[in-house]
């Protein structure tokens, strides 16, 4: 497939880098040096010219794409471009980036001409609300309409013992669930009935929302459900992150520093308290409890920022941290200095763009440790080998099947379990096996 | 013209300095036209009068005298009305009502006899009809004829046609006390227009005031003809129906809505509250079917609240104690709270003979008022709930001194500048009313009538309030007529600027206001 991707900046190259091997790259961007990175790490085109000029995108060949991605920063270069490649190229699929939620709702309403829309903001305020949903996940992603939930989990002391330090064949899971994979310093098995979780290690786990929660509590007990979260920051992440929090009816606290931004927070979330202070005050956490909630987010612009206040944060009692870095290098330090659980907003934008790139039968990609590994979500073809073979009886490399989604209801299979033409297919694989095993499915 | 050529610019033409720089013969232009179409309403007491065989001349000569007034100030004024701006309107508003009033006053003076004959006393009354309050001089109801006792009824009346231009289209715009949180509310398609929707705006809301009298009229007057109310005929269904739809209180009987059967009191009752209701938003449920809208607005839904509470205390007073209406403590207790909260003023019971405890809750309620784009007077419950909101962040804010808190109506965030209009509007109206109430106890101690505190306080806040009566001397039973001429000139002022929502009056004494 030809992609063409329009911006080289973060989002564009972490696209460029899930991309690259399977398909035909072009990327186009007004500055050279950005281009020249790109092209220097990876076998892909490189133009230099501009998103909003028709020829430009021409001369660079987008008419001949079959996925066209406009990810730069500005909403408006996304929109023209996103708008001249649908002219220039009618067959193809357009992607736009956009920070503005109404784009987002305007397409949902079929009044945007382009497949796809994406946004940063909103992608990073679900990813933050599902790790709110299971507090003790690294990292977590729903399919098939919220009815299958991946959730990765540090295993640490204290952990359950019918879970931990046993063969997983005497475990005792919680109903609707599956272990997906351990992985052991940078090691990955896919598990059989001899293998052991043990402290220290990592699960990644596949379940119905509720046996993800279940999974939580019993690896780390006493952990309750999330309903009191401050939010650093009521920027548009911030905001993003606050409308999808109170949809799930967890309270919410925002911190704002500037007095604008502050205000119209509070006129937005009616039932939202809003500050209007930096967050780095000791004697402001202290008179207004900020240690007292069960967790806090960071969403100010900037990382140093949000780590300061994130450790500040930890010093006054907030036991759960999760912070927003911008810059995908600050991931290291946040991990480093404590931070529970570290959202990087391009690194989402472009999982959710990748998703979309891949065969049209696979609906929905994640990906987990960097891009390491990935789960798909593929829709059998009448003529895979595996219609008709149980379970039980197909082969273990490489790839491993979490969970079906038949006549629209999500089943977590057993040895005896067959699969049928049409099931749609959760499956966890590391990513360089992902063409294969899009092909045999 | 060639390029070349030259232009010969004619000298400067700089004039004497103007202090002020109000358009005031605009606005006496404007006054002119509206006391000329003004003196046409006379029409309808003669033909009252007409009916009844009573003289017609009064009437007539006070149209006449009205319209050929405003004709001649059309004359003398050159400036256009179409040149009115927001600056005088605060003017012509101000000076509308005082004009109204002379002109209501001259039947009072024709044919008015010794208890309406005074100046000051014609004056009084017709200031009193025509801000809606209800105060009166009247003490002896039998020796009034059909056609003046209704025209004292019908200045109420067209009172009320004048407060929902006020409220609902000239205050929101000259932006006083909060009002324009009300523009929002508006009926009616956005016109591009903005006189095309005021107008427009003003003739759907008339229409409704006129729909929901003429039911009142029809609702009334069915009561009299079945008999189930010997006292009732259309003559009383018509001159109550015009009192009570603007929230006058002005009755033909010397008992008020006392002299008439039960049923119709709980009629009258049923209509007070409708009074007491945003008319735009009543226009909206009407108009768009929708009942809900109205309960779920913030504003109607204190307002009902506070009828219930004012209602309780009153039936508890008159259940626990002898005192005067004590036979019927459901009835006169619903009907008094209704009555004085939304200063109608109607009575059933002589109030003014209840202990100070009962009546102290009546003077509390003479400062509610009704919801905001009613045709009622005082602080109204919007400023109060807005108060009360706003003293609530300042408590917020003195614990937690970063919280931002932006303050709600009906969900809609309200802008800073409007909290403040409603806090100075709040201000000034107390401090009018202690002014009032202190003039006219000074007054009394020295010239007489003999009045207790609590007297002159209600007399000041039902004046000022635009309920009508007080306790004491100026009882539901009683008049105004014993207080002094400055006692009645102070409260006459108090109508005026209650009636006006005091802002536009008060800049008129500000420097600021007339120069340029």
């Amino acid at each position: 497939m030809k992609v063409f991707i329009i911006g080289a900046g973060q989002v564009g190259s972490t696209v460029v880098d899930a991309l690259h091997g399977e398909h035909e790259l072009t990327v186009l961007d007004t500055e050279l040096s950005r281009l020249s990175a790109i092209a220097y790490r990876y076998d892909v085109a490189t133009f230099e010219g501009d998103g909003t000029s028709r020829r430009d995108l021409a001369q660079a060949g987008v008419g001949t794409a079959d996925l066209v991605i406009a990810c730069t920063s500005r909403n408006e270069v996304n929109l023209v471009a996103g708008m001249f490649a649908r002219r220039e190229a009618p067959k193809a699929k357009t992607i736009i980036r956009t920070s503005e939620i109404e784009y987002v709702d305007l397409w949902r309403e079929g009044q945007l001409d382009v497949d796809f829309v994406v946004c940063p903001e909103l992608e990073t305020a679900h990813a933050i609300s599902r790790i709110i949903g299971v507090p003790a996940a690294r990292q977590t992603d729903v399919f098939a309409e919220g009815q299958v939930q991946i959730v990765e989990f540090d295993v640490e002391e204290g952990a359950s013992a019918e879970l931990a330090g046993v063969p997983l064949r005497h475990a005792q899971f919680p109903r609707d669930s599956k272990v997906m994979a351990i992985i052991r310093k940078n090691e990955m098995t896919l598990p059989g009935g001899d293998d052991v979780i043990e402290p220290g290690s990592r699960v990644v786990v596949i379940g119905s929302p509720r046996a993800a929660k279940e999974w939580s509590a019993l690896l780390v007990p006493g952990d309750a459900a999330v309903q009191d979260v401050v939010i650093f920051g009521a920027g548009r992440v911030g905001s993003a992150i606050a409308r999808v929090l109170l949809d799930q009816r967890i309270g919410v606290r925002m911190i704002e520093a500037s007095r604008e931004r502050a205000l119209a927070a509070a006129e937005t979330f009616s039932k939202v308290r809003v500050y209007n202070a930096t967050g780095l005050e000791a004697d402001f956490l202290e008179r207004e409890r900020i240690g007292l909630a069960q967790a806090a987010i960071f969403a100010m612009r900037d990382d140093a920022r949000n780590l300061y206040a994130a450790s500040l944060a930890r010093v006054h009692g907030v036991p759960f941290t999760i912070a927003v870095a911008h810059d995908a290098v600050s991931l290291a330090a946040f991990d480093q200095a404590g931070i529970d659980v570290a959202v990087n907003p391009r690194a989402v934008t472009a999982e959710e763009i990748v998703r979309f790139a891949h065969d049209p039968r696979t609906q929905q990609v994640a990906m987990l440790e960097g891009n390491r590994y990935e789960v798909l979500d593929v829709t059998t073809r009448d003529s895979s080998r595996y219609i008709g073979a149980k379970f039980r009886d197909m082969p273990v490399h490489g790839a491993m099947i979490g969970a079906i989604v038949r006549n629209g209801s999500a089943i977590f299979p057993h040895g005896d379990d067959v699969l049928e033409i049409g099931d749609r297919v959760i499956v966890f694989t590391e990513a360089s096996n992902a063409p294969w095993v899009i092909e045999a499915l | 013209m060639s390029p070349t050529s030259e232009v010969v610019l004619p000298p400067p033409q700089i004039g004497p300095r103007r202090l002020i720089a109000v358009d005031i013969a605009a606005s006496v232009n404007l006054l002119g036209t509206l006391s000329k179409y003004l003196g046409l309403v006379a029409l309808f007491p003669a033909l009252v009068a007409l009916w009844y065989h009573e003289p017609v001349w009064p009437f007539l000569a006070a149209g006449a005298i009205t319209s050929g007034f405003g004709l001649a100030l059309e004359r003398i004024s050159p400036g256009s009305a179409s040149s009115v701006g927001a600056r005088e309107g605060f003017l012509v508003v101000s000076l509308t009502w005082l004009l109204a009033a002379g002109f209501g006053s001259l039947p009072y003076l024709f044919v008015g006899g010794e208890q309406l004959g005074r100046p000051l006393d014609a004056y009084f009354e017709a200031m009193s009809g025509f801000t809606t309050t209800g105060a009166t001089v009247v003490t002896d109801f039998d020796a009034l004829s059909h056609s003046l006792a209704m025209w004292r009824q019908f200045t109420q009346w067209l009172g009320g046609l004048g407060i929902i231009v006020l409220a609902l289209a000239v205050l929101p715009r000259l932006r006083v006390g909060g009002r324009q949180l009300l523009e929002s509310e508006l009926p009616g398609p956005e016109v591009d227009q903005l006189g095309e929707r005021i107008r427009q705006t003003v003739r759907r809301l008339w229409v409704l005031y006129v729909s929901l009298t003429a039911l009142e009229v029809a609702i009334l007057a069915l009561i009299g003809w079945t008999g189930l109310d010997d006292r009732m005929n259309l003559f009383e269904a018509v001159a109550h129906a015009f009192t009570t739809m603007p929230t006058g209180g002005f009755s033909t009987q010397a008992g008020s809505i006392g002299a008439f059967a039960a049923v119709t009191q709980w009629v009258v009752v049923g209509f007070m509250v409708i009074a007491g209701l945003n008319y735009a938003l009543l226009f909206r449920s009407f108009a768009r079917r929708r009942p809900g809208l109205a309960f779920r607005d913030e504003e109607s839904r204190l307002y009902a609240i506070l009828l219930v509470a004012a209602s309780a205390v009153l039936i508890t007073e008159l259940a626990t104690k002898a005192i005067e209406g004590s036979e019927a403590p459901l009835r006169n207790g619903v009907f008094q709270a209704v009555a004085i909260m939304t200063g109608t003023g109607y009575a059933t019971v002589d109030f003014a003979a209840w202990p100070t405890l009962a009546l102290m809750t009546l003077v509390l309620l003479m400062f509610v008022g009704g919801a905001a784009g009613s045709t009622t007077g005082s602080v109204k419950v919007m400023r109060h709930l807005l108060v009360g909101r706003m003293l609530r962040r300042e408590l917020t804010q003195t614990l937690r001194p970063e919280v931002v808190m932006p303050i709600r109506l009906s969900g809609i965030v309200v802008d800073e500048r409007t909290l403040r209009a409603i806090v100075s509007f709040v201000l000034l109206y107390v401090g009018l009313f202690v002014v009032g109430a202190g003039v006219i106890a000074v007054d009394a101690a020295v010239q007489g009538p003999d009045v207790l505190p609590i007297d002159a306080i209600s007399a000041a806040a039902a004046t000022l309030g635009n309920v009508g009566p007080a306790a004491g001397p100026a009882g539901p039973l009683d008049s105004y007529a014993p207080f002094s001429d400055v006692s009645s000139a102070t409260m006459i002022a108090l109508m005026w600027l209650g009636r006006l929502e005091v802002l536009p009056i008060i800049v008129l004494l500000t420097r600021s206001y007339w120069r340029a």
